[in-house]
């Protein structure tokens, strides 16, 4: 009030005295857990390989071949982190804002079809087309995801539930688009009689260019998705906006006193969270690493999922999940490579689910003892 | 136990029903209960009365199995015990009346009190044993109402019958009278002493309210940080004593009279003669508001409400009479069905995101968890959150401008945390509430409205609590107290207004306050 002006010069001392800092990032902990379960995983496959007459160094070789080891394997694996690295942004947005979007697969799609439309239908130079290509991408992960996120403003539908059945309906609809020429399918190739579903190659003027750092070339979409999780980053620590959507997702009751229209900011992050899987769509497209420049049914293959779990083992955090992305990326580019190995199939796919759980584990463990530390501490003082 | 309360009364002392010897229990570094000793004995009530964070409803918890000791033994009849859960309680006999309900709304009486019963159900046989305990204590209740349209004190009345139908030999009851009018009181000390004395019943009354423990209770153990600091049959206790030996020291000031429920204002006037304000136009009205509650009844039915520039009114009433939809309204998070609220003359748009604040309204709420706070934050950013704007440059936000304030409000308002940094879960409670108190006051209110602000508090919280709502309206903002401690209103407002069924039920000046006439009204009847 009136005496609320005085400023005194000796805070610092006085509030620190007594008080015992709470370690709030306990590496060590953090460190020694992932180590921990990493190992239990790889243990576990090693036995299972060889308990099914397999040899686990061959297994784990070829893994590390095909992600790292093999010359310009860096560059395929840092190609797939790119829409990986995009979706989990995204997802940090909506979980930020307390939102559960699990329909990435879906928007990712979806903002694909809607670059690959423009792409077949612009009749323009290479580099309109690519700026439209991504704009529409952007625009159709957006609209699936503000469905989900309209929904759930108008009529208090579980955005989780929507996001994800929306997946189904998307693929239904790239389905339905590859029915007629006039929307996605190519025009059948002369002399063929088989009709592929799929688009025609987006034109080589529209690509991304791409670059090569020490034999391992990459698109440069790369860049920009690093710039994004710098931004992000930044964005949700330092600025008003970012602050009042941790706010709405901590405590949306104290964030609707504070003024923070849930509604709003609600329906803004979950469009950014569909933007990004869209922008995934676009990158993916225009890239070449993904379906050699063409859009198809299958063509998100498991990106939006994928993304999901990094955006979850990142713990929200932008700058982690560009490693995490990488990792992930390198356990999909790696196991392309089991398949030489002579191990069956069944074998080497539950090699990998156990390595992604491994990954999974220690964030949900960190979840758990963090909510506890926090419940004991208030329990205490009450 | 032969620690012999009763040693030398010519009672022949009997095996205490329930005996807890030398009882540990540390949450972290700190000890919730240390070494405490207690005896319960049949046909006798046991205060057990001590501040709020004394330690006793942890002793409680851990009579009934909810919080299982780290040291020390208890004994049911004389046979030492091990109580890991509230059903082993149950098979030992110890039942607990808690502080909070755990009733389903929209389920009938006779529903509520058959819950977690094992094997067929047979409703008959539950309403006809619903009517036997109801007759039997003078507990009246209707066993098909359905909970959520019974009042407070009826609800309770459904707890207990619910314990009583297991027909235990212990009964604890936790701060009972804080949901209840002192007429419902009064009748609750009634069927406890015919419980006790009737059935040689051992009870358990915890408490923090002074007047209470000397009614109704036999004995009275008080406790003050974890340890028992006194031991006494009541006969021999006078409130004065009581109240320095819960405290520690002697208790002069008027707000921590007010706390124990200790002040006589029928004896005690106002410190300073509340000079009736004479302030021109209201700087907050609320006009006729009505607001449905989750079932479609009418929570707030059209309640008013003028306040003017610097003075305390007191809204007082029995909890869940609207207060709670009040504070909401006047945190915009609910909207008015009907009415409106003004601010400085001007309408301000209920439930619109942040109206409220922007407006000038200040609010401490009652659950700071629930709207107050986000502790999942750092100390600093709960000190923003209602205006970060203020600390930012084009949007981003000025970390130099953030440090600065936090530090300067830490040290202002007293703050126990080690910095800005700190996440706010790490603070006590007291201090959270100091960061609430600090963040509202340092936008320059127009109107404070406190609801329930020193509940949970210790005795120097609510001393520091108190003297800042007060020093907010001498600065000239409007205070809206909304409190359930009628003690508390009575020590700190101007005028009191009471509240009952959403609505305002009776005026008064601070100057003509009539006990009597306050409980009638607080019981609901317009006096």
């Amino acid at each position: 009030m009136s005496d609320s002006t005085k400023v005194r010069s000796d805070t610092a001392d006085q509030t620190q005295a007594g008080v015992t800092r709470a370690s709030v990032l306990p590496v060590a902990e953090i460190v020694t857990l992932y180590a921990a379960s990493i190992l239990a995983a790889l243990v576990v496959s090693a036995l299972l390989v060889e308990i099914t007459g397999g040899s686990w160094r061959t297994v784990f070789s070829a893994l590390l071949d095909g992600s790292i080891r093999n010359p310009g394997r860096w560059g395929t694996t840092i190609g797939t982190a790119i829409p990986l690295l995009l979706v989990a942004l995204g997802t940090i947005v909506n979980a930020k804002a307390g939102l559960v979007n699990i329909g990435q697969e879906g928007q990712l799609l979806v903002g694909g079809a809607f670059g690959a439309y423009v792409m077949i239908h612009l009749d323009a130079p290479g580099t309109v087309v690519f700026v439209a290509l991504v704009a529409a991408a952007i625009v159709g992960g957006a609209v699936w995801a503000g469905i989900a996120a309209v929904l759930r403003y108008w009529r208090n539908v579980p955005e989780v539930l929507t996001t994800l059945l929306l997946v189904s309906v998307a693929a239904q609809l790239v389905g339905f688009g590859f029915k007629r020429e006039s929307i996605l399918l190519a025009p059948l190739p002369e002399g063929s009689a088989t009709q592929v579903q799929q688009t025609v190659p987006v034109p080589e003027g529209a690509r991304l260019s791409r670059v090569t750092v020490l034999g391992n070339e990459f698109p440069i979409s790369a860049f920009v998705a690093l710039a994004l999780a710098a931004f992000l980053a930044f964005v949700l620590a330092r600025t008003v906006w970012g602050f009042r959507l941790r706010m709405l997702g901590r405590n949306p009751r104290t964030a609707h006193r504070a003024g923070v229209s849930s509604q709003r900011y609600g329906i803004v992050a979950m469009l950014i969270s569909g933007a990004f899987a869209g922008l995934a769509g676009a990158f993916m497209l225009t890239g070449g690493d993904f379906g050699s420049y063409r859009f198809s049914p299958n063509f998100a293959v498991n990106i939006g999922w994928t993304g999901l779990l990094v955006a979850l083992v990142a713990r929200e955090r932008a700058l982690f999940a560009i490693v995490i992305a990488f990792v992930f990326a390198g356990l999909r580019t790696g196991s392309g490579f089991l398949a030489s190995t002579g191990v069956e199939r069944r074998i080497t796919d539950v090699v990998q689910a156990l390595l992604v759980l491994a990954l999974l584990v220690p964030p949900a463990v960190l979840f758990v003892r963090e909510r506890r530390r926090a419940a004991s501490a208030t329990r205490a003082r009450t | 136990m032969t620690d012999g309360l009763l040693a030398g009364t010519g009672v022949t002392a009997p095996v205490p029903a329930v005996s807890l010897e030398g009882i540990t229990k540390r949450f972290g570094a700190i000890v919730a209960c240390d070494a405490v000793d207690l005896d319960l004995h049949r046909g006798r009530i046991h205060g057990v009365l001590g501040e709020n964070g004394a330690g006793k409803s942890t002793l409680m918890k851990m009579m009934i199995g909810l919080v299982f000791p780290d040291d020390g033994a208890i004994f049911v009849d004389g046979i030492r015990c091990y109580i890991t859960d509230p059903q082993v309680a149950a098979g030992h006999g110890i039942a607990m009346v808690h502080q909070h309900f755990s009733l389903v709304d929209p389920l009938t009486v006779w529903e509520n009190i058959a819950l977690g019963d094992g094997g067929r159900l047979d409703p008959g046989d539950v309403r006809e044993r619903v009517g036997e305990i109801s007759e039997h204590y003078g507990l009246a209740i209707d066993p098909d109402a359905r909970v959520g349209d019974l009042p407070a004190g009826l609800r309770q009345r459904v707890e207990i019958i619910k314990c009583l139908r297991r027909d235990p030999d212990i009964l604890i009851f936790d701060e009972p009278t804080s949901v209840l009018t002192p007429e419902e009181s009064v009748q609750l000390f009634d069927s406890l002493r015919r419980v006790v004395t009737d059935e040689g019943r051992a009870v358990a009354l915890v408490s923090h309210k002074l007047d209470e423990i000397i009614q109704a209770t036999d004995d009275v153990t008080i406790m003050r940080q974890g340890v028992v600091v006194d031991r006494l049959r009541t006969v021999d206790a006078d409130t004065p004593m009581l109240a320095r030996s819960m405290v520690g020291r002697p208790v002069s000031l008027r707000s921590e009279r007010a706390a124990f429920g200790v002040l006589d204002p029928s004896v005690e006037g106002p410190d300073e003669p509340a000079a009736p304000i004479t302030a021109e136009e209201p700087v907050l009205r609320v006009v006729d508001a009505v607001v449905h509650g989750r079932h479609g009844q009418a929570s707030l039915d059209g309640f008013s409400l003028d306040v003017r520039p610097g003075e305390i009114v007191g809204v007082a009433g029995v909890e869940d009479n609207g207060q709670a939809e009040l504070a909401d309204v006047l945190s915009s998070l609910v909207t008015l069905q009907r009415g409106h609220v003004e601010v400085d003359a001007t309408t301000v748009a209920a439930g619109r995101p942040g109206a409220m604040a922007r407006a000038g309204v200040a609010v401490i709420p009652a659950d700071r968890h629930d709207s107050g706070i986000v502790l999942d934050m750092t100390v600093a950013e709960n000190l923003i959150l209602v205006d970060p704007k203020r600390m930012a440059r084009a949007g981003v936000l000025d970390s130099d401008l953030v440090r600065n304030l936090a530090l300067r409000l830490i040290d202002e308002f007293e703050i126990q945390c080690w910095g800005p940094d700190a996440p706010l879960w790490s603070l006590s409670g007291g201090n959270q509430q100091r960061v609430v108190l600090a963040r509202e006051l340092s936008h320059q209110p127009k109107v404070l409205v406190a609801a329930q602000p020193t509940r949970g508090l210790d005795v120097g919280a609510i001393e520091y609590m108190t003297e800042r709502l007060r020093r907010a309206a001498e600065d000239g903002v409007g205070v809206v107290l909304i409190s359930s401690e009628l003690e508390e209103i009575l020590d700190l407002s101007h005028r009191i207004v009471v509240m009952s069924r959403g609505r305002v039920i009776g005026e008064m000046g601070r100057a003509d306050v009539d006990r009597d006439r306050l409980a009638l009204m607080l019981g609901g009847r317009a006096a």
